[in-house]
């Protein structure tokens, strides 16, 4: 259900963390929010009729559990500054399933969306993965199937494709400057989910430089159209700001309008802030515009002191390799049913991956090996089996099995059998499970040999 | 001797305070039409046979602006707005305005220039529409006031004779719609103030009455009633405030309290935490529009003792409206005011009438009398608990913006409930109980307004906002700027010199006796990190003489 047919305000949670930075002169500061602090409060855009401004609360360790595997539980990976961001989505999504807003905004940092299912640290300035947490909490307080995460940061979103990507239900759309030429250096056509979930994540890299007509280009020729297909019942936004043309981190040519008009059309029934670091030159902008957009209110008086419309013009060769990664998007999401087939022919009862997984901010290294249960009669059971050095540090291992939603009952004993076998062995660290299906987490600690439970 | 005046709604009360004691009050009905000869009958029965020499200050508690707004009786104003980037104008509901190009960005820096010629134009339209007033208001411009100066200056050329307000001087704080709202209100409110302040002042003198003379503002304050010209619109809704703190001076420090005052159709809420009143988040509303004006965070329910009580399908159901009197003071419908007298809880009114009107009620009830009578004190009493609630409630949902502040927010409840007003007797145990809360109705309750306008001591708000990357500080209401030169200055440099200004400003304001009493209400600093180093320091410092009572005030 799109917000575009609803009536009612636009709730806005706006959680600066004046008093939490990963360090005093890293992007991800005190400072970021500052100026969109100054901007929204003296557009007095709070005071609008068609906005209502809530306070943020604290997440429960639950509702992180839910999501991500914690090494070596969730206390050790969060702060308040995680808890406070991650439940300020959980307010808005209160808000909106009551019916309270139509639509929402969580202007809230520290931002998550590089934050993967396991968790051994800080990556890409994320510990914890704010927009998974509520599509989680949506679908398991509020019984949501089928759900769009559409992630319009410069960056990758290789942390929420990486949590929903055996989940054919999620559907993960994120376009990004091409991973050649930027972190996390991932996010190609090819990465299109797990195979029973083949086509519902979709990348489209597009080139530096690309600008407003280029992300245009892409939401009307390929995401607005898949969107219509796949019919979610909700659509959420991983709003990045750093597409924006003096982002200091991206090299793309994205405007403040631009953005608001990606939000206009885009009509997300929730926002999550993502990053975004031209902390004066582009925020206070991107910020107000996009709260405009939801609203339904004009923002074509937003633009940047140095702005010129037409500044920005993308050369004939940048329009034909958007329009030729758009139409191989394309292709994919067109062949989805023809691909998962595909590929369970080939396969036998389970999937097996091995990655690694580098933590730039925590400078950590980490080693999975993943293991899907292509199950006939559900989503099937998984176990990550995971190891982590930080730096020359000391190693954390663990290893983590979850119970999807509607789980067969083999997959089930099968799961807990796995869990059982793990316990008290010395070669692994912790022993973690997910019961989704019950909304109970399990934290066992094979040194100390105890266990603990959200 | 402290002397205190608040004009209400239907009486004008008047009150002598000698030390901690009430030596006299005196009562005149309130004659909308002429405030200022209501407060004088006041003053001339209340100081009959006192020695006005021993007089030390003269408070009062006036609905002057209030009316003129609510009845339209103030000044046409052009609205000149310079709103730069970011919403459209039209989104404001500031209502018509001239539009002026130039912008000036959040951290003070001029994005886009005046344009003269355009300001030329604006004054001739001004000029046509025959208006002499004119508000100015940019955005950002309390980070540097150049187009409202400048844009100011022209108008005022082109515009001889003509007053103009600019809206850095009106608030330092963010909100620009607030901001040009509390300007446009200022500039319409501030020759009749002007004019009463100095009918008040000579007639006064004419009384040989030679004490200072203060107004009470919406944050329950005091300030000189001829320094109150600059800012006449801060003195809206001293109604509540001196209620407030009329409370504040009768009962125990450091409580937490909720004020119950309960007129005849409504019943004013306000709340008293750990001894000081809660200041609502925002500014006050006024009329239809948001201000920046400082107010006590007042909730109007619409119930009191002649509240009409209907009965519709077999639900009761008091208010909104009123229909009349009570019946038992010969009105014609069922009020509150009729069940009090049934249950014996009041001697207001007639009780065989009273009795009436809850056998209309009991009737379509299908009880008896006294059955009804305890139903509609009931309703009343589980509307007042609900919206006090509610009021705790919103406070704890006030949205915050660190860490520290969403951790250490506790819930907090009650300890008294505090009645004024006059249906506060009967009712207000009633609440209390229901909040789990001690019942106070203080001796002198009916004159409690008089009370807190006579010994209310000053109030004074300054915002310091410092830029040590640009080398700049500015006070915005005092249109003061001036240099930086320290770039690592701190957050206690800035309170310090935060203070320093605020000393002026109180002299400047003949309110320097309090300038010690002042306290910092807000205080951030932000390292400006441009690349990978330090570039400069952000520093804002509010300092405020919060609400308080006179130390000659030894608390009941």
């Amino acid at each position: 259900m799109s917000s575009k047919n609803k009536s009612g305000k636009t709730g806005l949670i706006f959680f600066p963390a004046f008093d939490w930075a990963i360090s005093p002169t890293h992007p991800e500061r005190e400072e970021r929010l500052l100026y969109t602090r100054d901007q929204i409060f003296e557009e007095g855009l709070m005071d609008l009729p068609s906005i209502e401004e809530y306070k943020p609360r604290l997440a429960e360790k639950k509702d992180i559990a839910r999501v991500h595997f914690c090494v070596p539980d969730v206390e050790s990976q969060v702060t308040e500054a995680h808890l406070i961001a991650a439940g300020s989505t959980l307010t808005l999504a209160d808000a909106l399933e009551k019916g309270e807003i139509r639509n929402g905004f969580a202007l809230v940092r520290p931002p998550g969306h590089h934050s993967m299912r396991v968790v051994h640290g800080n990556r890409g300035f994320c510990n914890i993965n704010n927009m998974a947490i509520m599509v989680e909490y949506l679908r398991t307080k509020y019984g949501h199937k089928k759900i769009a995460v559409i992630d319009t940061d410069v960056h990758h979103g290789d942390g929420t494709q990486e949590i929903f990507w055996h989940d054919p239900d999620v559907l993960c759309i994120s376009f990004h400057q091409d991973g050649h030429t930027l972190y996390p250096g991932s996010g190609f056509v090819n990465e299109m989910g797990g195979p029973q979930a083949l086509a519902r994540t979709l990348n489209i890299p597009l080139p530096p430089g690309t600008t407003d007509e280029g992300i245009h280009y892409v939401l009307d020729n390929l995401i607005m159209p898949v969107l219509d297909e796949f019919k979610p019942d909700l659509i959420l936004n991983s709003a990045g700001q750093d597409n924006h043309y003096t982002d200091p981190l991206a090299n793309m040519r994205v405007s403040a309008n631009g953005y608001a008009r990606l939000n206009e059309k885009l009509a997300p029934d929730l926002c999550v802030l993502e990053g975004g670091y031209a902390v004066e030159t582009a925020l206070p902008y991107v910020n107000t515009g996009i709260i405009q957009a939801m609203a339904g209110l004009d923002y074509s008086h937003v633009r940047e002191p140095d702005f010129v419309p037409g500044r920005f013009v993308q050369s004939e060769e940048m329009k034909r390799e958007i329009a030729h990664t758009v139409s191989q998007v394309q292709k994919i999401w067109e062949q989805r049913d023809d691909l998962v087939e595909e590929a369970l022919e080939g396969l036998g009862d389970f999937y097996r991956r091995k990655r690694r997984v580098f933590y730039d901010t925590d400078m950590i290294n980490e080693n999975q090996e993943e293991v899907v249960r292509l199950c006939p009669d559900c989503a099937g059971y998984m176990t990550i089996n995971t190891s982590a050095q930080r730096g020359y540090g000391i190693l954390n291992s663990a290893f983590c099995v979850t119970i999807p939603r509607g789980a067969c009952s083999s997959c089930r004993d099968d799961a807990k059998e796995e869990y059982a076998e793990h316990l008290d062995d010395r070669r692994i660290g912790y022993v973690l499970m997910q019961d989704k299906d019950k909304d109970k987490f399990k934290f066992y600690n094979n040194m100390t040999r105890t266990e603990k439970g959200y | 001797m402290l002397i205190g005046i608040d004009v209400g709604g239907t009486t004008t009360d008047a009150v002598v305070v000698d030390g901690n004691a009430v030596v006299k009050t005196a009562y005149v009905p309130t004659d909308h039409d002429n405030l200022l000869n209501c407060m004088l009958m006041a003053l001339d029965e209340l100081v009959r046979g006192i020695d006005t020499k021993k007089i030390e200050r003269v408070v009062l508690s006036t609905t002057l602006i209030t009316n003129m707004i609510a009845e339209g009786k103030t000044d046409p104003v052009a609205l000149v707005l310079i709103p730069g980037p970011g919403t459209n104008p039209k989104d404001y509901a500031l209502g018509e305005s001239i539009v002026l190009d130039g912008a000036i960005d959040f951290r003070g820096k001029e994005i886009d220039a005046l344009r003269e010629p355009q300001i030329k134009e604006a004054a001739s339209k001004i000029r046509a529409q025959g208006k002499s007033r004119v508000a100015v208001v940019g955005k950002f411009c309390q980070r540097n006031h150049s187009h409202e100066l400048k844009a100011g200056e022209i108008l005022a050329s082109a515009l001889p004779g003509s007053r103009i307000e600019l809206g850095h001087r009106v608030s330092g704080q963010l909100n620009f719609p607030r901001r040009a709202a509390t300007t446009l209100l200022t500039a319409a409110t501030k020759d009749r103030y002007a004019q009463f302040a100095a009918d008040m002042a000579r007639a006064l003198k004419e009384r040989r009455i030679s004490a200072p003379v203060y107004i009470l503002k919406a944050d329950g304050g005091t300030l000189p009633l001829d320094k109150s010209v600059e800012m006449p619109v801060e003195t809206i809704f001293s109604g509540p405030a001196a209620s407030i703190m009329g409370v504040m001076a009768l009962t125990e420090p450091s409580q937490t309290s909720v004020v119950v005052d309960i007129g005849g159709t409504t019943t004013d809420l306000a709340l008293i935490l750990s001894g000081k009143p809660l200041l609502s988040a925002k500014g006050a509303r006024v009329g239809s529009l948001l201000t920046h004006v400082r107010a006590f965070a007042v909730k109007s329910v619409a119930i009191g003792g002649d509240s009409a009580v209907t009965v519709n399908g077999g639900s009761l159901a008091v208010g909104p409206h009123r229909d009349g009197s009570p019946l038992c003071m010969g009105g014609r419908g069922p009020t509150p005011t009729d069940a009090l007298r049934v249950l014996g809880m009041s001697k207001i009114g007639d009780a065989v009438l009273a009795e009436r009107a809850m056998q209309m009620v009991a009737d379509m009830l299908g009880c008896n009398s006294k059955q009804a009578a305890q139903k509609v004190v009931d309703a009343v009493v589980d509307k007042i608990v609900l919206e006090v609630n509610e009021m705790f409630q919103e406070w704890e949902q006030e949205p915050a913006y660190r860490i520290w502040e969403i951790m250490s927010k506790e819930a907090i409840s009650a300890q008294n409930v505090v009645g004024v007003g006059g249906g506060a007797p009967p009712l207000v145990p009633l609440v209390a109980a229901r909040l789990g809360a001690t019942a106070v109705v203080p001796k002198y309750a009916p004159v409690a307004n008089a009370i807190g306008a006579a010994v209310a001591r000053p109030t004074l708000t300054l915002n310091l906002h410092i830029d040590t990357e640009k080398g700049e500080y500015n006070v915005a209401e005092e249109g003061i700027s001036g240099r930086v030169t320290d770039r690592k200055m701190t957050p206690d440099d800035a309170e310090r010199m935060a203070r320093r200004l605020l000393a002026e400003r109180a002299a400047r304001l003949g309110i320097s006796e309090y300038a010690s009493e002042a306290e910092v209400t807000y205080s951030e600093v932000f390292n400006m990190i441009r690349g990978w180093s330090t570039a400069g320091r952000l520093l804002d410092v509010r300092m405020e003489i919060p609400a308080g009572l006179l130390a000659s005030w030894g608390r009941c």
